[in-house]
């Protein structure tokens, strides 16, 4: 079957083509618009900037998306605007598309309406049914892009908004084991970038800093760690970096401007070790519970998801620690226990930032849940049924979303 | 106005649990302070005063958060918004803010509320927090 994602709940437009059998999955396109050099000089998304631009772009992206889908191109990565290859192709045909699927949260509200809108025409005027998907559960369906996922698993959500530790039992089973207390991983990168003045979106270029610095050079608080739960808390390591910088460096956090107005700043190699530190910080807190929480639920693979979850260092690392507790080094908390096999599955970096792919994945397995009849891939003039499994309107889902923008 | 020294996190916490017990509903709180000052720690020092058991998370990302409140008079809800990226009040209408400010059954906890300062009323209770003489000490002002 195929499906037809929509994403647009912060600060990417994106749609793509999915085609799905039997629980595994080809993306056909992933067209990604982003914005991010629209929000940097405000050091985060604005939303009615971003509301803005998603109604500019998602019509042609949904155009793109179904033009390179036919041509096997798949959007040609982040920046992703067509490059033009197999631009003489045929369209997909919306005969073709099975189903829709679409992001109804959590995002920023304005942003989130303009994907949910078009998803809605385009269904209706299709006559398709469409699938509401959670952006979080989305970014998990990332891996199964091009893994094969075995249960049970622990999946590790990390992004701007959200840090979220989840037992996976299967597809569309999940269980909450602990969440962020308060600021998310992403919003903490974002921070300590602003305080250390080199700029949005904060976690690339952190991690960009970082890769000459020693994480060992300065010791920031790792929250949480020594309790015995799943829960993590970001705000007071992003105040304890705040207190470090202005004891250490009172000349560059004073006011913000030097005497004469001119800017002052930290000296590049200690830069580099603050951030490498301050990272090694976030991730040791985020590895070390991932594990304890893969070892008490005895879960087969690690799944991490999520912007953050594009940081290749803490990729290398979160392997590092795989291997050592396959090997049976169970670190210092460990009573000799016996190795267990884990395997650590991460998305390619494309599918870890916000896309549609991911939201076509979940779409589909939205569709298996709610019992939906599956279409065989449409051959020529075969019209796909219309109906869906529980759904009253033929294949209108009644989308609830509450205060937090989580889906009811 | 009264100013407020609480000398580490478990008083500025227990500082805002004692100011929600002064809110009847309606109130609109300006929190104000740098980064790192303890306006998330009174937050939810004022959520817990309010009974709310959810942790209070940052709003920075969603701009606004909504938690529901029993048991305590006309309040129904706490409303907690990060108004850093908003610009004026028809931005702060858009996300669906101004539903909530000023009425009665509501509190607001709103940081950066001189962004969105022209759909806000008047009479909004100011509360500044600025760091002490130690790292863990912190001066609260809180104006009525």
């Amino acid at each position: 079957m195929l499906i037809l994602g929509i994403e647009s709940s912060c600060d990417e437009t994106s749609a793509s083509v999915v085609k799905a059998e039997n629980g595994r999955f080809e993306v056909l396109s992933n067209v990604v618009s982003s914005q991010i050099k629209l929000h940097q000089p405000f050091g985060g998304v604005v939303p009615e900037l971003a509301a803005r631009e998603h109604l500019r772009n998602i019509l042609p992206v949904v155009e793109e998306a179904l033009e390179c889908g036919a041509a096997g191109d798949d959007g040609g990565g982040e920046e992703g605007r067509g490059d033009g290859r197999g631009g003489a192709q045929q369209k997909i045909k919306l005969e073709q598309i099975d189903a829709l699927a679409v992001t109804v949260g959590p995002g920023l509200m304005p942003a989130l309406m303009i994907g949910v809108e078009t998803a809605k025409a385009l269904a209706f005027v299709w006559q398709k049914p469409l699938y509401a998907v959670n952006h979080m559960e989305a970014h998990v369906y990332a891996n199964w892009i091009d893994a094969k996922i075995e249960f049970p698993a622990v999946g590790l959500i990390i992004s701007g908004g959200h840090t979220e530790l989840v037992l996976i039992k299967g597809a569309g089973k999940y269980k909450l084991l602990g969440q962020t207390l308060d600021d998310a991983a992403g919003e903490c990168f974002d921070k300590v970038a602003k305080m250390l003045k080199i700029g949005y979106p904060g976690g690339p270029l952190i991690e960009k800093t970082a890769l000459t610095g020693n994480p060992a050079a300065y010791k920031f608080p790792r929250p949480l760690l020594d309790q015995d739960n799943f829960n993590f808390s970001f705000s007071g390591l992003k105040t304890s970096v705040l207190y470090f910088l202005q004891r250490t460096f009172p000349e560059v956090m004073g006011t913000g401007q030097g005497a004469n107005g001119d800017e002052a700043r930290i000296d590049p190699q200690k830069l580099s070790d603050i951030c490498a530190s301050f990272q090694q910080a976030v991730f040791d807190v985020l590895i070390q519970k991932t594990l304890r929480a893969a070892k008490k639920y005895k879960v087969r693979q690690i799944l991490l998801a999520g912007g953050v979850a594009a940081n290749r260092t803490l990729r290398g690392k979160m392997t590092e620690a795989v291997e050592e507790c396959k090997n049976g080094n169970t670190g210092r908390n460990g009573k000799g226990s016996k190795a267990q096999k884990i395997e650590l599955i991460y998305p390619e970096l494309k599918y870890c930032t916000d896309n549609a792919a991911m939201v076509a994945v979940a779409g589909y397995f939205e569709a298996l849940r709610m019992g939906t009849p599956m279409p065989r891939l449409a051959s020529g003039s075969g019209v796909p049924s219309l109906r869906s499994g529980g759904n009253k309107s033929g294949g209108w889902s009644k989308i609830k979303v509450d205060s937090q923008l989580d889906i009811t | 106005m009264k100013i407020y020294k609480t000398k580490s996190e478990k008083e500025t916490l227990e500082l805002g649990r004692r100011l929600a017990e002064t809110m009847r509903g309606g109130e609109v709180v300006a929190l104000r302070g740098d980064l790192g000052a303890g306006k998330t720690v009174l937050a939810r020092g004022i959520a817990r005063g309010l009974g709310i058991k959810k942790p209070i998370t940052s709003p920075t990302f969603v701009l606004m958060k909504i938690y529901p409140v029993k048991g305590h008079g006309k309040i129904k809800n706490l409303v907690h918004v990060d108004a850093y990226r908003l610009e004026g009040g028809a931005s702060a209408e858009t996300i669906g803010i101004a539903d909530y400010v000023g009425r009665a059954d509501t509190v607001c906890l709103i940081e950066w509320a001189k962004r969105i300062k022209d759909c806000l009323p008047k009479n909004i209770w100011q509360v500044d927090l600025k760091a002490g003489e130690t790292e863990d000490e912190r001066v609260v002002e809180v104006k009525k």
